[in-house]
């Protein structure tokens, strides 16, 4: 509207007009992809491959458009078909025409079998007890992921980097089916059999790989023809046959569908799938390691106690009455030890004291003083005479020398002093 | 001595069985939790820690095991690998 106003100070061109208009209603979510129900006429499919009809009902019409490859046109349609469309209007502005361009065309019976085989499939399901059984749970860490899915679709390389983030290098196997059209739910269970043929520990083995411990089976969002594979009851048959945990992730928020009602678990989308079932590695790995932490400090711990209660235990046994006397007869026994050490070393003291002595003593002995040169003098009675007041005159005296003795008499005393 | 001996066959009881990764993290973070809380004899403890490290040894293994290649092929062409299996 704000063009409008803006262009408001002249006339405006007409074709400028209806293509205002046709913008407002490309920017009208109500006329955009909106479903429509109506009856078809003038039902005509030109050699181009374009399909023109006008969709009506007792209320009004409109002319309406399939592009040629723009969707799959049932057999079944014809002139008088009431379909619903799925379709957003435009306007074409060289003609001033309003027409609907359509993007799906169901027929409406084909739509209510669907949906009545879909009830009674629910219906039945719920009777045998089915959404009662109990849901496997998921490991804590995955060995080996199967997931199903379309081959290079969204999906998986969605799947793909959210696991390489959260993992990198974990094991999987992606097993490519059809997730859409009239195949799609045969080709899905036998994914599924693939998926569970490898979670056998004997073929796993013989493939060199651990055994499949989680089943993805999803696709990205889309209609609820596209989805409809994961409505179909062989589907659900073979999800809940599978032992492994299998988890439903197709990418849409509305109703539930079988898959997810019989999987064990049900993710919203295929990266909620990974969320769930593949744990962050390096919160694993710090886990791991606090867990040895802990185990290493209570272990030492535990060990300091008992050894704190062995201490504990030996000073009471101590104090007890009986001790006394334990006590005493250590301190004796300890006592005779001792002196019995001790009167070692004493003697051993002794011992070395009188190998110096000996030593000092034969250091003294005369003969080595002669030896250097002097002499001893002896009066007649053998006594060592020192001092020059011991002799007199005309007295005999002994000399004695290293190696013999020599008598001599006393001729002439000199004092030093004089 | 008979003690110890009852004991050593309990250990080499548990063991035996290999335990899966659930398994053996739940055991582990029982035994720390009975280590932490305490009380427990000399043979006990270093028996418990025992355990407890060679489960913590087969934890690690085990996220080593979980690394592998990724193979992605066509559902007929898995059907074709398994039949010759």
């Amino acid at each position: 509207m704000r063009e409008v106003s803006e262009l408001t100070s002249g006339p405006l061109g007409i074709g400028h007009f209806v293509n205002l208009i046709r913008k407002t209603i490309k920017q009208d979510r109500l006329f955009q992809n909106q479903a429509i129900k109506g009856e078809v006429s003038q039902w005509k499919q030109y050699p181009s491959g374009h399909t023109y009809f006008t969709l009506r009902d007792n209320d009004g019409q409109m002319s309406a458009v399939i592009w040629r490859g723009r969707c799959k046109i049932d057999d079944s349609i014809k002139e008088g078909s009431e379909v619903v469309v799925i379709a957003s209007l435009d306007l074409y502005a060289k003609q001033g025409r309003v027409q609907l361009i359509v993007d799906k065309i169901e027929p409406i019976n084909a739509i209510g079998e669907m949906e009545e085989t879909l009830r009674k499939l629910k219906i039945k399901l719920r009777e045998e007890g089915v959404f009662e059984l109990e849901k496997k749970s998921l490991p804590l860490i995955p060995k080996h992921i199967a997931i199903i899915t379309g081959t290079g679709s969204a999906a998986l390389s969605d799947m793909n980097r959210l696991i390489d983030n959260r993992w990198p290098g974990l094991r999987r196997t992606v097993i490519g089916v059809l997730v859409q059209g009239k195949n799609a739910a045969e080709e899905i269970v036998r994914g599924i059999s693939v998926a569970r043929k490898l979670s056998q520990p004997d073929i796993a083995k013989k493939r060199g790989q651990p055994p499949v411990d989680v089943i993805i089976v999803g696709r990205g969002g889309g209609s609820p023809e596209d989805l409809w594979a994961f409505n179909l009851e062989p589907v659900a048959r073979a999800i809940i046959a599978t032992e492994t945990p299998i988890i439903s992730a197709i990418g849409h928020e509305s109703d539930l569908l079988v898959s997810d009602m019989v999987a064990d678990v049900r993710a919203s989308t295929p990266s909620n799938a990974i969320e769930r079932c593949v744990p962050d590695y390096n919160a694993i790995q710090m886990y791991l390691s606090e867990l040895g932490e802990r185990l290493d400090s209570s272990s030492i711990r535990q060990i300091g106690d008992v050894r704190n209660k062995l201490k504990l235990l030996s000073s009471m046994l101590k104090a007890a009455p009986m001790a006394g006397f334990t006590k005493v007869k250590i301190k004796i026994q300890g006592l005779a030890s001792r002196l019995k050490n001790s009167s070692k070393v004493l003697l051993a003291k002794e011992l070395s004291r009188i190998s110096n002595f000996e030593t000092s003593l034969s250091a003294v002995h005369p003969y080595r003083v002669l030896e250097r040169g002097y002499s001893m003098v002896q009066n007649e009675s053998g006594d060592v005479l020192t001092e020059i007041k011991q002799l007199e005159i005309g007295q005999r005296i002994t000399m004695n020398f290293a190696d013999g003795l020599a008598d001599a008499d006393i001729i002439e005393i000199k004092n030093k002093s004089e | 001595m008979q003690i110890s001996l009852k004991l050593k066959i309990k250990v080499s009881d548990i063991m035996s069985k290999k335990k899966t990764y659930d398994e053996a993290v739940i055991r582990l973070e029982e035994i720390v939790a009975l280590l932490e809380r305490g009380g427990k004899g000399l043979d006990e403890t270093l028996l418990l820690y025992e355990e407890g490290a060679v489960l913590l040894k087969q934890c690690q293994e085990d996220l080593k095991s979980a690394e592998g290649k990724l193979s992605e092929l066509r559902l007929e062409d898995f059907e074709k690998e398994l039949s010759k299996d």
